[in-house]
């Protein structure tokens, strides 16, 4: 196992330093670069080559960046020239973070559980509305569909802000900083959650289902009180409630356009998986259908949906580079965009960097828990 | 007499046997299609496109007055204003430079296939050959392609090709060649590795071994022919995300100027008013629509080939 995972973070590495040659040879092998935006003549644009240290050979240039990087530095942006990238990077990257990845998360969630009903009640009006609905939304064009959402749920209806992170009506005599409370609400919903699954594995005993779902009501309810006595008792619930409602529609967007995928895959999954032996001994015994689709089926089908999820990270920045654009956001697609049109190259290596080592992560520990949880992988792996 | 049966057949038999046995198998499929209504509906529609994509020419050259139909240099004298909305003439309006939006929006269907066509081939090409090579030969071919796809994995295909704009002009093929090569080289050739490595343990790889098959005649002989169905698919779903890419760099303005349905709504965008429901709604919704169906069959076609071609969907 040991020796599994030491090759597999190897790898790794390989793989991003490939990548990031790949990017620096790229984006320096562009025909223009920040000099030529710059007003005045050639001793001008030496001046800023200079500056900027473009003027040295190129291996010399990707040495430094290389080492740079291995330290933790990212450089310094060419366009807002002393500010760090990282700083930029602080600024901008959680908030986009959050909100693709708790939408992920709730896509994933609601996929799994369409595509778990999809495969398990064949025919009908469910299976045409649901598979019709999940590739609609799933193909449709992402800026369109953001309009389509502000202008039935902010204009017509007008149930909830389409523009901006925060309202500054609320927010205009407070001290509090944006990125400190997002960090909150992720603690408590994490904590929220963490509680839940709590109750969960608590009341699986109970043997009637009516008291269960009871207790687990009761439960519920009295989570909620406890968060919402929190957040009141500390004075910042209006902050976070406006955060949340902000929040909705860009949310709702990047559900709808990836729930569809997961629901496909988890239904071609789930069919797969009916097949083996294992799901005929299980009907055999008696179990109940719902009991074998839940337990035996799904839990087994989940592991190639849960790839796609992870394979899909890098595309982050696209959804932010539309769901940004349309709702009137400031987070990191407003600072690819500006990257890529002023040749500010250090922000847009450091920003691919940056991701790329994220889904590395990801992907080195998709790998190993799957060799984990499958034995058939962990003898041949060599145990 | 025995003496008859043991003539030797000629090559011209083997090759109708072998020309039947393939039409066989499509008929096979082709019934085990036509179970799903999803694909059918999408086959439908994207025939309903294909038509969309052949009869602009003769529109042009019949029906429609090249002078004011024309998608791209067309303009109507006759008429007061534009945007226009609707009309007998017309059929769903004209944009802000006063050209026919149906006309824009036949014509924009060749866009669509090109690209998704280009894409596609190029995409099924690089992963099949290099996924089926790398399977097949194991050792080093293996390490250096599995490299190349750990690489390309990491790399979002708008995002590259929005850079690459800074570099060369991004007409429709080179869209379509550029998405092909990030989309084949990713996950795709590791899909077709798993496969490879599935089809080589197979007794028939090891009888043509045996029988004396050098390495390039046992891939092209024996495993491709195995790859055609991942294949399929792979080449009908990389249509859907080439359309998307395309449509998004367009509405972006960041592709160069051929007509194609994202350009129409990024142009449209100038005389529409996002925020209201009584904005010129007739630029945007036939190209926004229209992406959404064309990108959606693909997508459901896609789907039903893979549990036709799956064998282990079959039969539930």
């Amino acid at each position: 196992m040991t020796k599994f995972i030491v090759r597999r973070v190897v790898r790794g590495l390989i793989a991003l330093v490939l990548f990031q040659s790949m990017l620096f040879a790229l984006l320096h092998a562009l025909p223009y670069d920040i000099s030529s935006l710059v007003p005045g003549g050639p001793d001008a644009r030496l001046f800023i080559r200079r500056m900027y240290g473009l003027d040295r050979p190129l291996w010399e240039q990707y040495a430094l960046w290389l080492v740079d990087f291995v330290r933790g530095d990212l450089g310094k942006s060419y366009l807002f020239y002393p500010m760090p990238v990282s700083d930029i990077l602080r600024a901008n990257l959680p908030r986009t973070l959050l909100l693709f990845l708790s939408a992920a998360v709730l896509a994933y969630l609601f996929g799994i559980w369409l595509g778990k009903m999809l495969a398990w009640r064949r025919g009908g009006l469910f299976e045409v509305g649901a598979t019709l609905g999940g590739v609609a939304a799933y193909t449709s064009f992402a800026p369109f569909l953001g309009f389509l959402m502000i202008n039935l749920f902010g204009w017509y209806l007008r149930w909830l802000p389409y523009q901006r992170l925060v309202d500054h009506n609320v927010w205009y005599q407070t001290t509090v900083r944006v990125d400190w409370l997002l960090g909150r609400m992720v603690v408590t919903a994490l904590l929220a959650l963490g509680a839940g699954l709590l109750l969960r594995r608590a009341t699986r005993r109970l043997k009637s289902r009516p008291l269960r779902s009871m207790v687990r009501m009761g439960g519920l309810a009295l989570l909620g009180m406890g968060v919402w006595s929190w957040w009141s008792r500390s004075g910042l619930e209006p902050l976070a409630l406006d955060v949340l409602n902000h929040l909705a529609l860009p949310l709702g967007t990047v559900i709808l356009l990836s729930f569809g995928e997961t629901m496909m895959l988890m239904r071609m999954s789930m069919l797969e998986t009916a097949r083996e032996d294992y799901v005929l001994l299980a009907r055999a015994v008696g179990y109940p259908e719902r009991v074998i689709r839940d337990r035996h089926v799904a839990r087994n089908a989940i592991l190639p949906v849960l790839t796609r999820l992870v394979l899909s990270l890098p595309f982050i920045l696209v959804g932010s580079l539309v769901i940004e654009r349309v709702f009137l956001w400031r987070a990191m697609g407003n600072v690819i965009f500006t990257a890529i049109e002023y040749y500010d190259l250090p922000v847009l290596l450091g920003v691919l960097s940056v991701i790329g080592v994220l889904t590395l992560v990801a992907h080195v520990v998709l790998d190993v828990l799957y060799v984990y949880l499958d034995p058939r992988l962990r003898y041949a792996e060599g145990g | 007499m025995q003496g008859s049966d043991q003539r030797p057949l000629g090559r011209q038999h083997f090759y109708l046997q072998s020309t039947l046995a393939r039409w066989r198998r499509f008929l096979f499929h082709w019934r085990l299609f036509r179970r799903q209504p999803f694909g059918l509906l999408g086959l439908a529609i994207i025939a309903g496109f294909g038509v969309m994509a052949v009869i602009h020419p003769l529109l042009m050259g019949t029906v429609w007055d090249r002078a004011r139909y024309d998608p791209i240099v067309g303009f109507d004298v006759d008429l007061e204003s534009n945007p226009s909305l609707p009309s007998t003439e017309h059929l769903l309006g004209t944009d802000n430079f006063g050209r026919d939006v149906l006309s824009q929006l036949v014509a924009g269907a060749r866009t669509s296939f090109g690209v998704g066509i280009v894409a596609a081939i190029v995409a099924v090409t690089l992963s099949t050959f290099l996924g089926a090579a790398a399977g097949y030969l194991g050792g080093m071919a293996d390490v250096v392609l599995m490299g190349i796809s750990d690489v390309f994995v990491l790399l979002p295909a708008p995002i590259v090709l929005l850079i690459f704009g800074l570099l060369l002009r991004l007409d429709w093929p080179v869209v379509g060649v550029l998405y092909g090569i990030l989309t084949g080289l990713g996950v795709q050739a590791i899909t077709v590795k798993a496969q490879t490595l599935t089809l080589k343990v197979k007794p028939y790889i090891e009888a043509a071994q045996i029988a004396g098959g050098g390495d390039g005649h046992i891939i092209v002989a024996h495993i491709l022919p195995g790859l055609v169905p991942i294949a399929v698919v792979h080449g009908v779903l990389t249509v859907v995300g080439a359309v998307l890419t395309e449509s998004l760099l367009s509405f972006f303005g960041r592709a160069s100027y051929h007509l194609s349905w994202g350009l129409m709504i990024w142009l449209g965008q100038e005389t529409f008013r996002w925020f209201s429901f009584r904005g010129q709604w007739h630029a945007i919704l036939p190209p926004a629509l229209a992406i959404m169906l064309y990108c959606g069959a693909f997508y459901l076609v896609g789907r039903a080939l893979d549990e036709v071609l799956n064998p282990r969907l079959r039969r539930r």
